[in-house]
Order: C-alpha cells, then sequence, then structure tokens
C-alpha cells in the first residue's frame, strides 16, 4: 500500500519534471490542475504563460533599455528646465526638450506593455551603465564627470543629437541580437516590434537635430549672434520648424 | 620666416572663425526673488518625491500588464497615474521657474535613484491598498513642506503655501477619497466572490 503511494508520487513527480523542461505544455498542466488525483500535488499551470521565441534571453537587454529610455526622459526635462529659467528664457528650446523629453517617457512605459506582453517582466533596477554615468573601460566601472545640462544653445542641439544617436544605436544592439539566426536567440517579433515602433522615430529626430544644428551654427557666424540665436529660438516656438 | 607668417595667419584666421556660443548674461534685478532658500531646497526634493511616486505606479502597471496578472483595469489606472506623478514634478519645476528659480543647479535635481521599492503585489486589492498609502504619505510631505515654507521666521511665503493648499493638497485628497471608495467597492465584490470579484472589477476600470 505504501509502496504504491510512493511509486505514484515518483511517477507524478517525474512527470512534473518533465513536464517543466519541455517548452509546450500548458495543455498537461491544465489537465493535470483538472485531474482529481493530482491537482494539489502540482499548484498553478507554470506552462500557461505568454513566452515563446527568446524573449528570456532578450528581456534584460530590454529593461534596460526602458530605463534609458525613462532616465534620458528626465535628462531632457532638465534640459528643458534650464531653457524655462528667467535668464535664458529660451521658450523654444524649453517646448524642443520637453517634446523629447514626453516622448520618451512615453515610449517607456510603452516598452514596459510591450515586455509583459511577450511574457516577460520589468526590472527597474537593471539600469545600463551609460545612464549611471559609470564608463567600462574592462578592468572596473567607474564614475565618469557628473552629467551637465545646463548648456548654451548651441552645444545643447548637439548634445540632444548625440543623446538620439545613442539610444537610436542602442535599439539597433538588440535588434542585431534579435535578429541573429543563431537558434534559441532569433525573435522575429521583437525585430518586427523593434523597426515598427522606434526605427523610424529616431530617424526623424536625428534629422531634425542635425538640421537644427547646422542652421544655428551658420547663424552664430554672423556678426549678430545673439539676435540670431533670438530668431531661432522664435521659429523653434513654431511647428513647421 | 615665410611658413612662420602663413602659420599666423592660419591661426588668426582660425581665432576669428570661432563662434560665439555664449552670450552676455544680462543683469536683472533680482529684488523680485524672493522665496527663502530652504523653501526652494525643499521643493527641489519634492520634485524627486513625486517622480518616484511616479514610478512606483509605474511598477504596478508593469505588475498587472504581467500575462500571468493580466489585470488590464488595474495597470491602465496605474499607468495613467504613473504619468500624473510626473505631471505633478513638472507643476513644481513651473511654479519655481515662474518665482524666479532654478537659474543654476538644475543638472543634479533628478538622480538614477527612482527604482520603486515594491514591485509585486498579491492582488488588486493589496495594490490599491499601496497606493492609498503612498498618497497619504505624498500629502504629509506636502504639508511639511506648506509649514516649512509659512513657518519662515522671516518670510512666509503666501503665494506658494496657497498654490500647494488649494492645487496640490485639493488633487491629494480627491485622489485619496477616490482611491478609498475604489478600495472599498472591490473588497466589497471579494468578500464571498474573492477571484470573481476582482475579475469584474477590473473590466469596470477599463
Ligand atoms: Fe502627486
Ligand atoms: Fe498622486
Amino acid at each position: 500500500m505504501v509502496l504504491g503511494i510512493m511509486k505514484t508520487v515518483i511517477l507524478l513527480l517525474t512527470f512534473a519534471a518533465l513536464a517543466l523542461c519541455a517548452d509546450d505544455f500548458c495543455y498537461k498542466d491544465t489537465q493535470r490542475a483538472c485531474s482529481p488525483t493530482s491537482s494539489k500535488l502540482v499548484t498553478g499551470v507554470p506552462n500557461c504563460n505568454a513566452k515563446y521565441g527568446a524573449i528570456d534571453k532578450l528581456q534584460s537587454s530590454l529593461q534596460k533599455y526602458t530605463n534609458e529610455l525613462l532616465y534620458r526622459s528626465f535628462d531632457f526635462l532638465l534640459m528643458s528646465t534650464f531653457y524655462g529659467n528667467y535668464i535664458k528664457n529660451r521658450p523654444g528650446f524649453e517646448k524642443l526638450y520637453r517634446t523629447y523629453s514626453d516622448s520618451l517617457w512615453n515610449d517607456g512605459i510603452e516598452l514596459i506593455k510591450y515586455i509583459e506582453t511577450r511574457g516577460g517582466t520589468m526590472d527597474f533596477s537593471n539600469i545600463p551603465n551609460n545612464i549611471l554615468n559609470l564608463e567600462n573601460d574592462g578592468s572596473e566601472s567607474k564614475p565618469s564627470p557628473k552629467p551637465n545640462w545646463e548648456l548654451n544653445e548651441y552645444t545643447s542641439l548637439a548634445k540632444a543629437l548625440d543623446l538620439e544617436k545613442e539610444l537610436a544605436e542602442d535599439i539597433f544592439k538588440i535588434h542585431l541580437d534579435a535578429d541573429s539566426l543563431k537558434p534559441g536567440q532569433h525573435d522575429a517579433e521583437v525585430v518586427h516590434h523593434i523597426e515598427e515602433e522606434f526605427v523610424s522615430k529616431h530617424r526623424d529626430a536625428i534629422r531634425k537635430l542635425s538640421g537644427y544644428t547646422y542652421d544655428l551654427g551658420k547663424l552664430l557666424d554672423t556678426p549678430d549672434a545673439s539676435l540670431a540665436v533670438y530668431m531661432f529660438d522664435e521659429f523653434l516656438q513654431n511647428d513647421k520648424y | 620666416m615665410k611658413v612662420f607668417g602663413i602659420f599666423v595667419v592660419v591661426c588668426l584666421a582660425f581665432a576669428s572663425a570661432r563662434l560665439t556660443c555664449e552670450h552676455k548674461t544680462p543683469k536683472i534685478p533680482d529684488d523680485w526673488i524672493d522665496m527663502s532658500s530652504i523653501c526652494v531646497k525643499r521643493i527641489r526634493s519634492h520634485v524627486t518625491e513625486e517622480l518616484k511616486a511616479a514610478m512606483q505606479y509605474m511598477a504596478m502597471g508593469a505588475h498587472f500588464s504581467k500575462d500571468v496578472v493580466n489585470r488590464p483595469g488595474f495597470a491602465k489606472l496605474f499607468f495613467e497615474a504613473a504619468s500624473e506623478e510626473r505631471e505633478h514634478a513638472i507643476k513644481l519645476i513651473h511654479y519655481l521657474l515662474m518665482r524666479g528659480q532654478l537659474t543654476s543647479g538644475v543638472s543634479d535635481m533628478i538622480k538614477r535613484n527612482l527604482a520603486p521599492s515594491t514591485i509585486i503585489w498579491s492582488d488588486g486589492a493589496s495594490a490599491i491598498r499601496d497606493a492609498l498609502q503612498l498618497e497619504a504619505s505624498v500629502t504629509k510631505k506636502i504639508r511639511e513642506l506648506i509649514k516649512t515654507c509659512e513657518g519662515e521666521p522671516t518670510f512666509n511665503d503666501y503665494h506658494l503655501v496657497d498654490y500647494l493648499t488649494g492645487d496640490f493638497l485639493t488633487e491629494q485628497y480627491e485622489g485619496q477619497r477616490d482611491l478609498a471608495g475604489k478600495l472599498s467597492t472591490l473588497e466589497k465584490l471579494m468578500d464571498s466572490h474573492g477571484a470573481l470579484g476582482e475579475f469584474l472589477f477590473d473590466k469596470k476600470l477599463l
């Protein structure tokens, strides 16, 4: 009698272990959950999740990228803030950087929703080194100089351009991982999502900022650079520019 | 000699090609800038409090979006709350700008320390309970802020105190009432029909 029960338990445990290593056993999970003999042994239906493809491999870099989006949105908010003070008083620049801040914030929320859609989880402590201001020089991480968001008009445009490029290249890296044809790493859906949501958005921001930097550079190279910056800011307030 | 001459000319050319990027900082009278420094400091750190609340709500939104939690109504409520908290932070920043502040020391106002402390909830009710507690703690901090800014022996900041009382506290009390009401309805729904009650309530939030 006791031996019989033990045999059943061992059998069930082996079965459960097998089910856990397999990849498509939601059906068996639900069967087990409904069966009168074993429903108390294994709780829940662990294999009935939204995971497929390479999300487990890509999740960490997606989390890092989400944090990058959120913290960069705060950086742009600070740049915007600086242009809103009474000494700088450049409503055009204030508006421009606020637009980037808002859009990065919303992208961050959307990326969290996306990670969860794919059965992943968000980790807010998984912050990339470039956001923590750590330079990885191979041996160990050390802090780089403190970020400065109180920049003059011309250099602030350059900074914004660099940041947008960094964001674009960082998502390219995740794209490369997801698109690599190595088995277990390939995930066509992540590739598609990145292309759909990020790639062209960054392209447009980069083009716009490089155009602004070019124009302001030309305008500064005139006898009345101070007036030129005033005019440039007026144009920034206009949605057509 | 000739080479040296050319070198000098080139240098001069470069010197004159330098762009004027920094322009003159105008002299503006500053007697209109009257906020007390301790009050400014407190408001600045409250900006961080609002952003921390934003990230905490964000974590709640993330939790309820999980495939194995699947409560889209709760997720929507919390993601919207996250963006609202960010708006509060921006409102405070705008207030400081209006009062002539934030001409310097802007760069270190938001730090990289906003990761939320709680990231998992046992059910919807416990998350709403946490949200209510979070709001109550923010309300308390706003009250302390008010005390600091009106209690200054030399300068009572009537306008700021009025703004914090009329605008921020109103929003806090209304928000708290809303959360408390939601929690009450949810708990009553779940009294004898736990899982079903939460499922239905979630759909009502959509
Ligand atoms: Fe708030
Ligand atoms: Fe709030």
